[in-house]
C-alpha cells in the first residue's frame, strides 16, 4: 500500500475545514494542509515535481480555503517546504522520519508567522516567537496523532 | 540559447523552486489589484459549499451554549434598555432645546459567519452576505457588543471581514468622557493599545472607547472597548493606553455590516 495521494489530500482538506471551524485553540489552529505537502513530498523523488505541487496545493489553500487575505503566501511556504522535504534520501527518511517532518514543519509554520506577524518580528519578538510556538506545537499533536492513526509513515516509506 | 538549455537543465529542482518563489511573491505584491480580487470573489462564490456543513456542525455543537449566553445578554439588554429609553427621551428633548441637528440613524445587515479561515491565526471572517444584499467595501462590522472589523473584499454572495485582531488593523477612536482621541491597535486575545494619545488628556480607567469623528470608514460612537491601563512610554511625549474590547472573538457567530447606504 503506497502514499495514497488523492485520499490523503481529501482527508488532510477535510481536517482543515474541521479544525478551522471547530478545534480552533485560542485562534490558533493546526496547519494540516502544510503537514499533508511535507509528507506527501518525502516520497516524491523529483523535487521539481514536489515544488509545482506545493506550489498549486498552496493556491488552492489560498484561493479556496479562504486562509486570510495574502493570496500566494501559501504556494510560496508549501513549494518551499515540499522542494526541502523531497531532498531527503529513503535512508535519512526511515532513520529519522518524524524528526524530519517536525523540523519542515516548524520551518513552514516559521514562514507564515514571519509574513502573516513581521510587524511583531521587528517590534515584539517574544510574542511574535509565541505565536509561531504555539502554531507550530498544535501541528505537532494533530500531526503525531494522524501519522500514528493513518499509517501516513508505513505508507510513504513504502513509496520512497 | 543552448547554454540557458544547458543551465535549467542541470538545474531544474533549483530553477523550478525559484519560479515558483518569484511567481508566489508577484502574487503577493499583486493583491490589491482587481484582477485578483476577482478570482478570489469568484472562487470564494463557487466553493463556499464546502465550509457549509462544518458550519453547522459548529452551530448544533454549541447551540446550548449559545443560547445561554444569548439569554444572558439578553437579559442584560434589557435592563440596560429600559435606562436608555428614559434618557433618550431627555436627550431628544434637550437636543432640540438646543436645535442641534439631527444624528443619522445607522442601518445594520444581519450575517453569520461562514468561515473562520483556514489561517493559523484567527485575523479574517467571511460572511453569507455580499453584493446583492447591500454590502460593500469598507463597511464597518459589528458584534452584538461592538466593533469586530470591516469588510475588505466582496463577492456577489459572501464578504470577507478583516478583523481587530489582525496585526494590519488600525482604527481611529476617542475616549469618553474626556473625548479624547487615539489610535488603536490589537495587541493579543481581546487586547488592544491606543497610542498617540497626548499626555495632558484626562483618561481613567474604566472609561469607554467609541469609534470617533475622524474615521473615513466607521460611523462616530460605536462601541470598542474600555482602558484597562494607561502608561506613559519613555523618551515619548505620548501615553499609551491598554484597551479591552467589548466583543469576544473566540465566539463570533453573527455579525452586523453598517449599512452605507441606509
Amino acid at each position: 500500500m503506497g502514499f495514497n495521494f488523492s485520499g490523503y489530500l481529501f482527508i488532510a482538506i477535510i481536517l482543515q475545514l474541521m479544525f478551522a471551524e471547530l478545534l480552533t485553540i485560542n485562534g490558533f489552529q493546526p496547519n494540516i494542509m502544510l503537514l499533508f505537502i511535507i509528507l506527501s513530498s518525502i516520497s516524491m523523488e523529483s523535487a521539481s515535481r514536489a515544488t509545482i505541487i506545493g506550489f498549486l496545493i498552496g493556491l488552492f489553500s489560498d484561493l479556496i480555503l479562504f486562509s486570510g487575505f495574502y493570496l500566494g503566501l501559501s504556494s510560496l511556504v508549501f513549494s518551499i517546504c515540499a522542494y526541502f522535504a523531497s531532498q531527503v534520501s529513503s535512508n535519512f527518511a526511515y532513520r529519522n522520519f518524524d524528526l524530519y517532518w517536525l523540523s519542515l514543519v516548524f520551518l513552514g509554520t516559521g514562514l507564515y508567522s514571519f509574513f502573516r506577524y513581521d510587524f511583531f518580528f521587528f517590534n515584539d519578538i517574544l510574542f511574535f516567537l509565541k505565536n509561531w510556538f504555539s502554531i507550530a506545537l498544535y501541528t505537532f499533536f494533530v500531526g503525531f496523532i494522524l501519522t500514528r492513526i493513518l499509517g501516513v509513515k508505513q505508507s510513504v516509506l513504502e513509496d520512497a | 540559447m543552448t547554454k540557458i538549455d544547458l543551465f535549467f537543465k542541470k538545474n531544474l529542482d533549483s530553477s523550478v523552486l525559484f519560479i515558483c518563489i518569484l511567481v508566489s511573491f508577484l502574487l503577493i505584491f499583486s493583491n490589491d489589484s482587481q484582477r485578483i480580487q476577482n478570482i478570489r470573489s469568484t472562487t470564494l462564490d463557487t466553493f463556499s459549499f464546502l465550509y457549509k456543513p462544518f458550519n453547522w456542525l459548529d452551530n448544533q455543537i454549541f447551540l446550548t451554549k449559545k443560547l445561554e449566553v444569548l439569554s444572558h445578554e439578553n437579559l442584560k439588554l434589557n435592563l440596560e434598555n429600559q435606562i436608555l429609553s428614559s434618557n433618550k427621551i431627555e436627550n431628544e428633548r434637550l437636543r432640540n432645546l438646543l436645535k442641534f441637528r439631527k444624528r443619522n440613524e445607522l442601518n445594520f445587515i444581519g450575517a453569520d459567519i461562514l468561515s473562520k479561515g483556514v489561517n493559523s491565526n484567527m485575523s479574517s471572517v467571511l460572511l453569507n452576505r455580499g453584493l446583492v444584499d447591500g454590502v460593500d467595501n469598507n463597511s464597518a462590522v459589528l458584534s452584538s457588543r461592538g466593533v469586530v472589523g470591516k469588510i475588505v473584499f466582496v463577492s456577489d454572495d459572501h464578504s470577507g471581514v478583516q478583523l481587530v485582531s489582525d496585526v494590519n488593523f488600525r482604527l481611529s477612536i476617542k475616549i469618553i468622557p474626556s473625548e479624547t482621541e487615539g489610535i488603536m491597535r490589537w495587541i493579543k486575545s481581546d487586547i488592544c493599545e491606543v497610542v498617540e494619545v497626548q499626555t495632558t488628556s484626562d483618561v481613567q480607567i474604566g472609561d469607554v472607547i467609541l469609534t470617533s469623528n475622524l474615521s473615513l470608514y466607521f460611523p462616530p460612537n460605536l462601541p470598542v472597548g474600555e482602558v484597562i491601563s494607561i502608561y506613559k512610554e519613555s523618551n515619548s511625549s505620548n501615553k499609551v493606553i491598554r484597551m479591552k474590547l467589548f466583543s469576544d472573538l473566540s465566539i463570533l457567530n453573527q455579525l452586523f455590516i453598517v449599512d452605507k447606504e441606509g
